[in-house]
């Protein structure tokens, strides 16, 4: 790898989680648009609603931690996106895999976690305490799965598991359980119904989002492009096979990340203990019933 | 009664300054979050104007929840003294450009309430308002039309200097104060500190300060940011 | 005179030196220099852990028929310069503002100045044993200093707690003296390399019995299931930097000797073969070491006090390191062993921000607490640092060290395991955060408003500390020679290591890369933040959405009692304190037969007894006389 490539890596690794998902957002607005029988956003929504953002007059900060928070939000996830192998550029995938990248993406939610606390606003407070509990419901899965996978492509590599793929079967077909038990747990990463407690509007007002405005609220805008990007990418490179193209490879992750929120509507919102139960139970034993086979 | 609005032009030294200033002003125009304060009947006009018979994501427009993150202000009824206390706290922690848009005829002139002792008649005496929509109540299409002017008005803020009605806030804040000090009385204060806002953003005119201000200053107890200290 | 005699000199003239001048106000001073005095004599030795020879001390004792020798192998000098180093910043820590608080208080500031010199030179003498009795001997007086540190605290809790310690301890020390003498009955000698001989020797049901002594000795020094129950509270409740110095290194003393004895000598194979099929001895070992890992940190969760949560986490860390440990390979026992000096950095320094903003604010209750980040900044960056530490999240060093323990998890194909440690992390996550937002974030006190940032003599060392958590995440590559060294001297595989990390087949670490690209991102997020948004306008915390009511300081607009609820609502009941209930029981079965006995002893009816005593001699007399006939 020399020098320039690694330059075009690092600027377009993250440019493209961006755009790819700022297309997510707009795919997600309209599928839920089009469930209620809307016409949904137009095209560039997504885009106006950063620019908007960035482009407020007046914002408030209730400290540095609040703009550091934000800056980790941000940054975490352009930093994770260079961990995450795409079709024709590996970034440092190859130093890192996918454990390292599945605890860089818990640097945003620290950061973000920092700058709520900081806005000293007890609805925030609420939020993150709430998230950080989804977080240990739906990461028991979804570290399952990572692990039955690692060991199934014998790598924790992702560029070692989509070559894998690419060879023999996508993992979808070698290890169902498993992908099913993946999928189950993306619903609760994404923060989708039913599990969505920690932002609850009408009832935290927006949880963690509660005291952001301006450029606060455009980076946690950009955050969620990346993250829907990052859930999209790391499952259908987990169980997808990949892909060898751009042309292959997004229309996996738009519809791994197009899943959830099909079905999301069908749920009420559940309450904390119930989100643990209910992902504690399920893609659990999915998960395991799944790895018996494979070890 | 109400004066021409100064609209303060800033040198701007980039050559492109005047395109992004439309792109901006473009993007906001089409994204607009929207922040109801339901005070009356009118909200039972927004749902409708919110889902599948007109659906307002399509003009870019969707419900927020905090202050902080909203455009709009919707005010879609009667605002009484106490409601209003807190319709100026909300609007002030509003970030700008932010809009209020008084919806029925209870925010022109009191509507219905007009002879109420408890209710404020006129919300623009309080607040800068970009757009009235009129009726007792205005049926969605009016609220769809109202918003399409408040777009429209984004849009051409440049020519007409229609979209900017939130600076007026900042540039004539004794007028607004003292209306709002005859209304709650001398020690009247908010959390947040309008005067310091303007100095921050240059939207101080002479205009700022008066008689009413001064009247803050003796009974405001400070608020200043917590500064974050080494020693 | 090796180099090895020359740090026991001066360790010993440090002890004198201070146990000496330990009320004069120079001992502040002189501690410091002491501790540097004793680290540059380490520094010397450097050459052990890169490889070098081991040193040994020219001194041996005659005791009785033994012969006692001491020696520095690269595992000695590992924790040695860890405990060194902790002592040096806990030293550092109190020799200015905290010490002459502490005597105000009518604290005995002298006696804690001894009881830290008294620990570092029993735990030296630990390290350099060279034979099961010096062994021994070493084992008893650190739990006698630890034992020293705890008792300094006035309060009522703090003594429970430590002749709590010190039962535990005891009992330890009998369960070592029993292997210890297994070991002499068979061959009649107490070298070190007789463990592995004589083991083999040895019937399968002695050797479970040799096995399970020694673990219970060194479990209940690290405060492993089920043993864990006296080290929290009795951390907690040493004063300040006394509790720093504690979490950072005391209990790690189990981990020495578990490697020393248990991985060195009965090693892998002796653990397999107790056992059928795959539950034997090291599913076992591994199983303890999960679930300490799992429910000290929960318990750690529930806790509001910040000293004790901490304590508790140290706990629930010591299992990660033997999980690692346990595992026998090259990157499972680096990153157990890592995990022992990334432990000691971020604990330490965490516990000394806890101890700072006790003395800023006379409290370490988490729900008295808040927004203190505008008022002491770097405390708040020094407990950051920590907290990102100890929940393992990159960059920093904790996360080296889980990593290598999970990468092994991954090879050896412990999914449950996994789980385990990764439940863990996710409870340390959540418990960190709750420390540092109610502590540090959140609304300001009313009563805090004029508290300031501590002075430089607390800020040193926790800076300090910070920075070798920071470069030791950085460059990992720092510390692996030293793991390296030690994997090699007790005959594990070793670690293919660089300056960035690892190098392993089908997947290494390279965490300069790792943080560099985390950097770099979080430069291009700076970039965002500060070129592509507008100003932003600071502003006071009671300018707040609060669904426009106005916020005032007589109403507290805060969240942090009981602060996880939903979690707590599900799991709540699973925290039935089953441990602490036998703990009790079997304390109530001992003190209900010693007071039966001291009755007997402290004879109530003395003329009873000496009729029953009479009757039996009598009786006895008889027998003899009826046989004699």
């Amino acid at each position: 790898m020399n020098a320039l490539h690694l330059m075009a890596e690092l600027i377009f690794m993250p440019l493209i989680a961006f755009i790819v998902g700022m297309m997510m957002v707009l795919m997600m607005r309209k599928i839920a648009a089009r469930l209620q029988r809307r016409i949904g956003p137009p095209f560039f929504q997504p885009l106006y609603d950063i620019v908007k953002l960035y482009g407020k007059d007046t914002q408030i900060s209730h400290g540095l931690i609040h703009d550091i928070g934000i800056i980790m939000a941000v940054g975490g996830y352009i930093g994770a996106e260079i961990l995450l192998p795409v079709p024709g550029m590996e970034g440092i995938a190859a130093k890192g895999g996918v454990i390292t990248l599945s605890y860089f993406l818990m640097i945003p939610s620290l950061g973000m976690a920092l700058g709520v606390g900081q806005c000293a606003n007890p609805n925030g407070s609420i939020g993150i305490s709430r998230a950080l509990t989804a977080m240990l419901a739906y990461d028991i899965p979804f570290i399952l799965v990572v692990f039955g996978a690692a060991w199934h492509y014998q790598s924790t590599s992702l560029i070692g598991m989509i070559e894998y793929q690419q060879m023999h079967q996508w993992g979808i077909v070698e290890m169902p359980l498993l992908a099913i038990a993946g999928l189950f747990a993306l619903q609760g990463m994404l923060g989708k119904q039913p599990f969505e407690i920690y932002i609850a509007p009408a009832e935290i007002a927006t949880g963690p989002m509660v005291e952001m405005s301006g450029k606060y609220m455009g980076g946690l805008f950009v955050m969620q492009t990346f993250q829907l990007y990052t859930a999209g990418v790391l499952y259908a490179s987990l169980f997808l096979g990949g892909g060898t193209s751009f042309l292959t490879l997004l229309p996996k992750a738009f519809l791994v990340v197009a899943l959830p929120m099909s079905i999301a509507f069908m749920f009420p919102r559940y309450k904390t203990e119930d989100v643990i139960r209910i992902l504690w139970k399920w893609p659990v034993m999915l998960a395991l019933i799944s790895l018996a086979f494979i070890l | 009664m109400k004066k021409e609005l100064k609209i303060i032009q800033k040198e701007r030294t980039n050559p492109l300054a005047h395109v992004f200033d439309d792109f901006i002003s473009f993007c906001q125009s089409k994204s607009l979050f929207m922040l109801h304060y339901c005070t009356g009947c009118g909200a039972i006009e927004l749902p409708p104007a919110m889902t599948s018979r007109f659906d307002m994501e399509r003009l870019g427009i969707q419900p927020m929840v905090t202050p902080r993150q909203a455009d709009i202000l919707l005010i879609t009824g009667y605002v009484s003294i106490k409601t209003l206390k807190r319709v100026i706290l909300t609007y002030e922690q509003m970030q700008s450009p932010k809009y209020v848009i008084g919806i029925c005829s209870c925010t022109v002139n009191g509507g219905m309430y007009w002879q109420s002792y408890a209710t404020a008649k006129k919300l623009n005496e309080y607040m800068p308002v970009d757009v009235y929509i009129a009726g007792c109540m205005p049926r969605p299409e009016a609220v769809m039309e109202g918003l399409q002017r408040l777009k429209d008005n984004i849009r051409n803020d440049k020519k007409e200097h229609k979209g900017s009605a939130w600076k007026d806030y900042f540039n004539r804040y004794d007028y607004y104060l003292g209306n709002q000090q005859a209304l709650f009385g001398d020690d009247w204060q908010t959390p947040t500190d309008i005067i310091a806002e303007a100095k921050l953003y240059d939207l101080e005119t002479e205009e700022t300060y008066g008689k009413h201000t001064k009247l803050l200053e003796k009974h405001q107890t400070p608020l200043l940011p917590q500064e974050m200290r080494i020693k | 005179m090796t180099f090895l005699d020359h740090l026991f000199i001066v360790v010993f003239i440090s002890l004198i030196a201070i146990s000496a001048l330990r009320n004069l106000r120079i001992v502040d001073k002189l501690a410091p220099v002491l501790y540097g005095l004793i680290l540059i004599m380490l520094v010397r030795m450097s050459s052990v852990a890169y490889g070098g020879d081991v040193y040994l001390s020219s001194v041996s004792l005659d005791l009785l028929d033994f012969k006692m020798h001491w020696q520095f192998t690269a595992l000695s000098w590992y924790f040695a310069i860890i405990t060194v180093v902790a002592a040096l910043a806990s030293a550092v820590f109190m020799s200015g503002d905290w010490g002459r608080q502490y005597r105000e208080q009518g604290g005995n500031y002298g006696m804690l100045q001894l009881a830290l010199i008294v620990n570092v030179f029993s735990m030296i003498l630990l390290l350099g044993s060279g034979d099961l009795l010096s062994l021994f001997i070493g084992w008893e007086f650190v739990s006698w200093a630890s034992f020293l540190m705890m008792v300094l605290s006035p309060t009522k809790l703090a003594k429970k707690s430590a002749v709590k310690y010190i039962v535990y301890a005891m009992t330890g020390a009998m369960a070592l003296m029993v292997a210890i003498v297994m070991i002499y009955s068979v061959n009649n000698s107490l070298e070190f390399k007789q463990i592995g001989e004589v083991f083999t020797q040895m019937s399968t049901s002695s050797q479970l019995a040799l096995v399970l002594l020694f673990f219970v000795a060194f479990a209940i020094k690290m405060g492993l299931l089920p043993f864990h129950l006296w080290q929290a509270i009795a951390y907690a409740e040493t004063p300040g930097p006394g509790a720093a110095f504690l979490g950072a290194i005391s209990s790690r003393m189990g981990m020495f000797t578990i490697v020393l004895v248990i991985v060195q000598f009965i090693g892998l194979g002796g653990l397999k073969q107790l056992g059928i099929s795959f539950v034997n001895m090291q599913t076992l070992l591994a199983w303890v070491a999960a679930l300490t890992t799992i429910i000290p940190t929960y318990i750690a969760l529930q806790q509001h006090d910040a000293k004790r949560l901490l304590a508790w986490h140290g706990v629930g860390q010591g299992g990660y390191m033997l999980l690692g440990i346990i595992m026998f390979d090259s990157i499972g026992s680096a990153g157990g062993l890592m995990h022992v000096l990334n432990h000691a950095s971020y604990q330490a320094a965490l516990f000394m921000t806890v101890v700072a903003v006790m003395y800023r604010t006379g409290t370490s209750d988490l729900n008295k607490l808040g927004g203190l980040v505008t008022q002491m900044p770097l405390t708040f960056l020094v407990m950051l640092i920590g907290i990102i530490g100890l929940a393992g999240l990159p960059p920093m060093n904790g996360f080296v060290s889980k990593w290598l323990v999970y990468r092994s998890l991954l090879v050896n194909g412990q999914p449950l395991l996994f789980v385990a440690a990764v439940l863990g992390t996710l409870g340390t996550i959540l418990s960190v955060y709750k420390l540092i937002h109610n502590t540090f974030l959140g609304q300001l006190r009313l009563e805090h408003q004029n508290v300031r940032e501590v002075p430089w003599s607390m800020l040193v060392p926790m800076l300090g500390l910070s920075i070798i958590v920071f470069i030791t995440g950085f460059m990992p590559g720092l510390i692996l020679p030293w793991i390296a060294s030690v994997q090699e001297s007790v005959g594990l595989p070793v670690i293919a290591h660089h300056l960035g990390g690892i190098e392993y087949a089908k997947g290494g670490l390279d965490m300069i890369w790792v943080s560099g690209i985390l950097f770099y991102g979080f430069g291009v997020g700076a970039l965002i933040f500060y070129f592509l948004g507008g100003k932003s306008k600071r502003v006071h915390q009671y300018d707040n959405y609060a669904g426009g009511h106005f916020l005032t300081s007589d109403v507290r607009y805060h969240y942090s009692n009981n602060f996880y609820p939903g979690l707590m609502h599900l799991i709540g009941g699973w925290y039935r304190g089953s441990f602490k209930w036998l703990e009790n029981s079997i304390v109530s079965v001992v003190s209900f037969f010693s007071i039966f006995f001291e009755n007997i002893y402290r004879a109530k009816q003395p003329v009873m007894l000496l009729l029953i005593g009479v009757v039996l001699a009598l009786f006895a007399l008889y027998r003899n006389l009826g046989v004699g006939a």
